[in-house]
């Protein structure tokens, strides 16, 4: 059974207290993580209190700022409960942004102490790493707003935005995980490979677990036999946390154990092709569930048992529209912190940018990629979703992106024997005249983000362009 | 067990990671890549490759993997648990 969600008013918990309420409250021995060995509450909890002290020491207090540039470690879970603790405001970066990203974010943030590691013994497959932190204080600002966590939109889509989430809004994401049937249950493990800075593994993992008494437990390596040995290290049921990568890894596994322990694979991130869904299935023989969630919300709707691939239901409390073939998600106030931008929030609802459908009858929400901008040209309209996934269905189209540049323009990368003249002309057997791309720029590689998305602000693409034009 | 993998070998590793060609697959290996070619390299050979941070560093090539690939398949008890 949850902790400290069913009293009325949790919505009131803005207070650090709701870190000891929400997540750390349970027995001392009860083991809550895992990290090269087991982590008992007790434990975490004087890890968190020595980086409280320290954090403290560096003038970090109630209504300050930190900023962590952790990888997933337990230095960044102790970091990040003890700011929160002095009912500061934790800005998270990913360990892997270049240090010129990393400055125009501090630049953006001023946080008044930033976290840093100073010397990282692990290898780079450790899905946990062992961190030395740094801790620097800085001339910055306190916070300016009452959010507990600060991210940045992945930038996949333009220039990124600064995400905020109240404690409040954590505590009813956690909620909404509880509600959802098919999620790990008290005394079950997380083994988490998808990334602890990042919503999904974040709130899905961590601070759900946490709060649940579910044990998360990264595998000592990114590699199938190490997901699967922590699978198979305790009887308790598993469920592996992940990114569609994360699924290749466990398919192409020879000849794996048999693990009566494994009780699901959940990915998040984008959806999973029918094929690889099936390969998965067949060989382990357990659900293969999918989740939609995006970093302004969090988790938006779920098919933890695979049953309606590719739609998914509405996460409790939670409600998406349709509008004009975008989806839409309730949200009560803007998470964008420091503009207002009416093109993404209004009114309680916040614009995914994703299209897809709802289905009338049964609520199911299906998502179709992208939804960048529907354009017109000589006043019809286009979907570039579509001119792009058409293009990169092509034979010879490694990938692609299409967008609106002044006339649709689209990037791709290819494979000889694929040309730009025969994708051209593959093209004009496929789409209607008015939809095609103007422009059909070939690049040696396609701009990705760290993440692995593929990059669509138009400036990155046009300079990557230029590069193959000189 | 078989010879180390070559560098045809490894571009074809990673291109098993996409789908794509192994002539399109680029010199540089991205963690994710790394991951996956360490975990292709492991099912091929069916043991657990305990590399030290150096040696990961070295990685980041084709050619620097297959380099590294070469040095300690030739030393299996030091760097490999069946």
């Amino acid at each position: 059974m949850t902790k400290g969600l069913a009293s009325p008013g949790f919505e009131l918990v803005t207070s650090p207290e709701w870190v000891d309420e929400i997540l750390l409250r349970g027995a001392d021995d009860d083991i809550c993580l895992y990290s090269g060995g087991p982590i008992d509450r007790g434990g975490l909890r004087r890890m968190v209190a020595l980086r409280q002290a320290r954090l403290a020491a560096a003038g970090l207090g109630a209504g300050g700022s930190l900023a962590l540039r952790l990888p997933p470690s337990t230095a960044y879970i102790a970091n990040l409960l003890a700011g929160w603790r002095l009912g500061a405001q934790v800005s998270l970066l990913d360990h892997r942004l270049t240090a010129f990203e990393v400055d125009l974010a501090l630049g953006r943030l001023a946080p008044q102490v930033v976290v840093e590691p100073g010397r990282v013994t692990s290898s780079p497959l450790s899905a946990f790493a062992d961190v030395e932190e740094t801790v620097t204080a800085r001339s910055g600002r306190p916070a300016a707003t009452p959010h507990a966590v600060i991210q940045f939109s992945s930038g996949s889509t333009g220039p990124s935005k600064v995400i905020g989430r109240t404690a409040a809004d954590l505590v009813a994401e956690i909620e909404r995980y509880t509600r959802i049937d098919g999620v790990p249950l008290p005394g079950e493990r997380i083994v988490v490979l998808a990334s602890m800075v990042h919503v999904l593994g974040l709130v899905g993992a961590l601070l759900y677990g946490l709060h649940a008494g579910v044990q998360v437990r990264p595998p000592d390596r990114l590699t199938g036999d190490s997901v699967l040995d922590a699978v198979a290290a305790e009887p308790t049921p598993a469920t592996v946390l992940g990114v569609p990568f994360h699924i290749g890894l466990l398919a192409s596994v020879v000849d794996p154990p048999s693990l009566p322990q494994l009780k699901r694979m959940t990915t998040g991130g984008e959806p999973v092709p029918a094929a690889t869904a099936a390969a998965f299935t067949g060989k382990y023989g357990v659900p293969l569930g999918n989740m939609w969630g995006m970093t302004e919300v969090g988790v938006i709707a779920t098919d933890l048992f695979g049953e309606h691939r590719p739609a998914l239901t509405p996460a409790p409390g939670l409600s998406v529209v349709e509008r004009d073939g975008e989806l839409l998600v309730s949200r009560t106030e803007s998470p964008y912190v420091g503009v207002s931008d009416p093109d993404r929030w209004a009114d309680g609802w916040l614009r995914t940018r994703d299209a897809g459908t709802v289905d009338p009858d049964t609520g199911l929400v299906t998502v179709k990629g992208r939804l960048d901008s529907q354009v017109s040209v000589g006043g019809l309209k286009v979907d570039l979703t579509e001119v792009e996934a058409t293009l990169a269905e092509l034979p010879g189209v490694v990938a692609a992106v299409v967008l609106h540049d002044d006339v649709i323009t689209a990037y791709a990368q290819l494979d000889a024997p694929a040309t730009a003249a025969s994708v051209q002309a593959a093209l004009a057997e496929r789409l209607a005249a008015y939809k095609r791309p103007r422009r059909l720029q070939v690049l040696d590689a396609m701009p990705r983000t760290t993440t692995g998305k593929l990059v669509r602000d138009r400036s990155v693409l046009r300079q990557a362009a230029q590069g193959v034009a000189r | 067990m078989s010879a180390a993998p070559d560098r045809e070998d490894i571009l074809a590793m990673l291109a098993s990671l996409d789908g794509r060609p192994a002539q399109d697959v680029p010199e540089l290996i991205e963690s994710m890549e790394l991951a996956w070619l360490v975990h292709q390299v492991e099912q091929r050979y069916g043991v657990r490759m305990e590399l030290d941070s150096g040696q990961y560093g070295r990685m980041t090539t084709v050619s620097g993997a297959a380099d590294v690939l070469r040095e300690v398949i030739g030393m299996p008890d030091e760097h490999f648990r069946d």
